[in-house]
């Protein structure tokens, strides 16, 4: 039984990775954009701020620190998966949402499991680039890489029940994605995706530390960089357990109560 | 029986401008419909917003509270960009954006075979479908930051209020050229969304002021990927006003980008037609 | 009476390429794209006359939704001349679109978001319908197909066959002169199917609208077309009549037999070929002999030559519970026209 049910979850991430390199051009595209683009984005603004602004820091962090930072930030938001919620809330909306009511799989996981196989793949390889980078040019800690990824990944499973707790909004409403939206920008400020966390001040810290999403970008980084001690990065690991436990818990409900609403409106 | 018209008497008379006027006009009711279905779309599409602009102006305070101006720009120059970057991506939002979202449906669901029948533009059909309504309100929300940022800003305001019509209606434009060009590869991939999607890579760079940039990525945003013309552009020319060679660069660059967009979508038509059965 | 739908030599061959899976495929893809040629439609010739009411058939891929294309606009013959009310269908002429109405049981051409009203006054205005020739349309319509109460109901919410109506009323706002159908009945229950193909009678009827229809549903075919063309694998088999299709003398000789014999040895004792015996399963059996208990029927496809011989081969061997002679039926004609085709036996005319 048991070895049948991690079948389907060997089989549905198997399939999530054919189906993402079948289209090699258009996986990297997606590689492209989702990671070099926001990176030139943010290396411009510091620039912009450092070199013509002529600022010296900023909140005690030097141009190098930035720079570093965002660099580093690239190998853990690669394992970002993707679009999965709006897959979501388009299965409820459009009604496909049946086809998987059907099979023993659970749509949450089935979805999450297909379309990370890609990025599983991706954490892969920027794991291993980011202990050579750490070994040849200093900077990253290459014994902390792995521990830092698996943080990264469980912060990206509890970014993505959230977002599908949130996605079951969809049994209710239609134009469920927009609150996807909202989370989205949410995220990528609070995760330090879009800006380093220490650059807010010190009296909005309690805002980014109250939600979990930290812990898929900014806190990876800090800890590969050193800047976390271990002590640290454990408290945020155990910290981040318990949000893994919340989420499922999340999932449970909103998914539980959506779908039963959802049947009997008859699929 | 009753007597009802015969095939004879087909259609009435009218210009083609008047057809799609028309045509437009069907589908601003059609919408306004719509979103009395859905109501609570207003709040959301408001909310989805405020936080965009809640979230630049954190980061620009942030970054404002450690240099004096960057490129040349103060902080309140940069906020009335902002307030008009906003405005001219409502407006974008509120006739195109949906739209697009829907874009690839042309081809992978085939809505283009029926829409080719219509004695209308299949492109005018399809873009003019979705009509956001709400999105009018962050219009009018973009214009009131400008508004309130207008005189810190060193923006001498009075007759110059008039010139923000044109010049909003060509940063939409030019989101709208972009748009498309990001979109017109549902006829050779499966995968379309890859490449649109890159278009909001992309839109990072549209949401500063393009003199802050390093002058190599400042070049590509006004030329290859003129990003910088969606509200950058159009914000230099409220706030400083334009040199002719520039006005020159971007109606080369749009008409450039008009002919790009005629010639994909010509390119892809012929690839549907060729390779459907 | 000059045509209005005129096929010459219509040949439609497409491209596509072959994408294989496995590495680098993409690139290969992108740069050295192997062509596959495949051919749907290899040289087909008709005319149609105003206000016929035409049923196109044939299996999947033999080149019907092709052909509809083709006189659509949407795409152009490879060669051959396609002409529509003596236009090239390809240009798409401003005037051509106004006289056509393509309808595709499978893609909805009324957004479904939207109460049918509004999608029709969308219509409205693309077709620029007067005000009151729209209104006296539309109430027309919607009183033939019975659906006045559903006009402001959006079309997601309503049943299959109800959007199906929707669909219709949708093509046929602007008048049509020619309307192509491409399986208007697909997915509808008998008694929808039934209701859709009353009203597309009344409305060839009334308005002498030329309308092609392709259906998978004999039926369709049966009680609305005066002329069939068949097509297959992109060749034209059959172009006539029905009614001729299925006549020349044919007739179905059904036996219930107390014996059951199978089926060889009813060929044996008949000498009928084996291609031409039957034994419907019952949900296949055509409508009329259900209730006769559970022995199942043969099916025996006799002339008028050899109707006596074959009953009387029949009753010196078994005890028939059942006999009767019934007209052949469209769908078994063709299944065996295609069968006929694939095994070489004697082409039809």
């Amino acid at each position: 039984m048991s070895t049948l049910r991690l079948g389907w979850r060997w089989a549905a991430l198997r399939n999530g990775f054919l189906d993402a390199t079948a289209y090699r051009v258009e996986f990297l595209i997606e590689v492209l954009g989702q990671a070099v683009v926001p990176v030139i984005t943010q290396l411009v603004l510091w620039y912009a701020v450092f070199k013509l602004g002529g600022a010296t820091e900023m909140a005690g962090l030097s141009y190098s620190d930035l720079i570093l930072y965002t660099l580093t930030s690239i190998l853990f938001s690669q394992i970002r998966g993707g679009d999965h919620d709006f897959e979501l809330a388009e299965m409820i909306r459009t009604g496909t949402l049946s086809n998987y009511l059907l099979r023993p799989a659970g749509a949450v996981e089935f979805v999450y499991i297909r379309g990370s196989a890609p990025k599983l793949f991706l954490a892969g390889v920027c794991l291993v680039v980011g202990m050579i980078v750490g070994a040849i040019f200093g900077g990253i800690h290459p014994e902390r890489m792995p521990a830092a990824m698996l943080m990264a990944f469980i912060g990206n499973i509890i970014h993505y029940q959230i977002s599908a707790a949130i996605a079951s909004i969809a049994f209710y409403w239609e134009e469920a994605y927009s609150v996807l939206m909202v989370k989205n920008l949410f995220v990528s400020l609070l995760s330090g995706e879009l800006i380093h966390l220490g650059i807010f001040p010190e009296k909005w810290k309690w805002v980014w530390e109250s939600f979990p999403f930290y812990l898929y970008v900014f806190g990876p980084v800090q800890y590969a960089l050193g800047k976390w001690t271990h002590v640290e990065f454990f408290r945020a690991l155990a910290l981040s357990l318990v949000w893994l436990a919340v989420g499922w818990a999340l999932v449970r409900i909103s998914w539980g109560i959506g779908t039963r609403r959802y049947l009997s409106l008859g699929g | 029986m009753k007597n009802y018209p015969s095939v004879a008497a087909a259609t009435g008379p009218g210009s083609r401008i008047a057809l799609y006027w028309n045509v437009f006009k069907v589908n601003v009711k059609n919408n306004f419909v719509r979103e009395a279905v859905y109501r609570t779309n207003f709040i959301t599409t408001v909310i989805v917003d405020l936080v965009w602009i809640a979230v630049q102006f954190s980061l620009f305070t942030v970054i404002y509270a450690n240099v004096e101006s960057l490129g040349g720009w103060t902080k309140h120059q940069v906020f009335f960009f902002l307030g008009f970057f906003f405005a001219s991506d409502a407006l974008f939002s509120t006739f195109f954006a949906r739209n697009f979202w829907q874009f690839s449906d042309l081809v992978n669901k085939g809505e283009l075979d029926i829409l080719l029948t219509k004695p209308v533009h299949p492109l005018f059909l399809s873009l003019t479908r979705f009509i956001s309504m709400t999105a009018w309100f962050n219009v009018l929300l973009g214009i009131g930051v400008m508004i309130r940022y207008a005189e810190p800003a060193g923006f001498e305001g009075g007759w110059r209020w008039l010139t923000l019509i044109p010049w909003l209606a060509f940063g939409t434009l030019a989101a709208l050229m972009l748009r498309f060009a990001f979109s017109v590869w549902i006829f050779w991939t499966d995968r379309s969304f890859a490449i649109a999607r890159l278009y909001f890579a992309f839109f990072t760079l549209a949401d500063k002021p393009d003199p802050i940039f390093p002058i190599v990525v400042r070049a590509f945003l006004m030329t290859a990927l003129p990003f910088a013309f969606i509200g950058s552009v159009p914000a230099r020319a409220l706030l400083q006003g334009l040199e002719l060679r520039e006005y020159a660069l971007i109606t080369g660059v749009m008409v450039f980008f008009f002919f790009f967009n005629r010639h994909f979508w010509r390119k892809g038509m012929a690839r549907y037609q060729s390779a459907s059965s | 009476m000059e045509p209005v739908i005129v096929a010459q030599d219509i040949r439609r061959s497409f491209r596509s390429s072959k994408k294989e899976e496995g590495k680098n495929s993409t690139w290969k893809y992108l740069l050295k794209p192997e062509w596959v040629e495949h051919h749907a439609l290899k040289g087909v010739s008709f005319s149609i006359e105003p206000g016929a009411f035409v049923g196109l058939i044939g299996a999947n891929g033999a080149g019907k939704t092709t052909l509809l294309k083709i006189f659509s606009g949407l795409i152009p013959p490879s060669s051959g001349t396609a002409r529509v009310l003596d236009q090239e269908p390809f240009k798409r002429s401003l005037d051509f679109r106004k006289q056509i109405s393509l309808v595709m049981g499978q893609k909805a051409q009324l957004w479904w978001d939207l109460p049918a009203v509004d999608a029709f006054d969308l219509l409205r205005a693309i077709y620029e319908i007067p005000e009151k020739t729209y209104r006296d349309r539309l109430g027309m319509l919607a009183e033939l197909l019975d659906v006045q109460k559903l006009l402001n109901t959006q079309i997601r919410r309503l049943s299959l066959g109800e959007r199906m109506k929707m669909e219709l009323i949708g093509a046929l706002l602007h008048w049509p002169k020619v309307v192509f159908l491409d399986e208007p009945t697909i997915g509808l229950d008998v008694l929808a199917a039934q209701k859709l193909r009353e009203f597309l009678r009344e409305f060839n009827r009334r308005e002498k609208a030329t309308i092609i229809l392709t259906s998978h549903n004999m039926d369709d075919i049966t009680r609305l077309c005066s002329r069939v063309l068949i097509l297959r694998s992109g060749e034209m088999l059959y172009d006539g009549s029905p009614q001729k299709l299925t006549r020349e003398g044919e007739k179905r000789l059904r036996v219930r037999l107390q014996e059951q014999p199978t089926l060889e040895q009813l060929a044996a004792t008949t000498q009928i070929p084996i291609e031409r015996i039957t034994f419907p399963k019952p949900e296949d059996a055509d409508a009329g002999d259900e209730g006769e208990g559970t022995l199942p029927a043969a099916y025996l496809t006799v002339n008028s030559q050899t109707l006596m011989p074959t009953l009387q081969a029949i009753l010196a061997k078994y005890t028939p519970i059942d006999l009767g002679i019934e007209e052949q039926g469209l769908e078994n004609v063709i299944k065996r026209l295609f069968q006929e085709e694939a095994s070489g036996i004697t082409k039809r005319p």
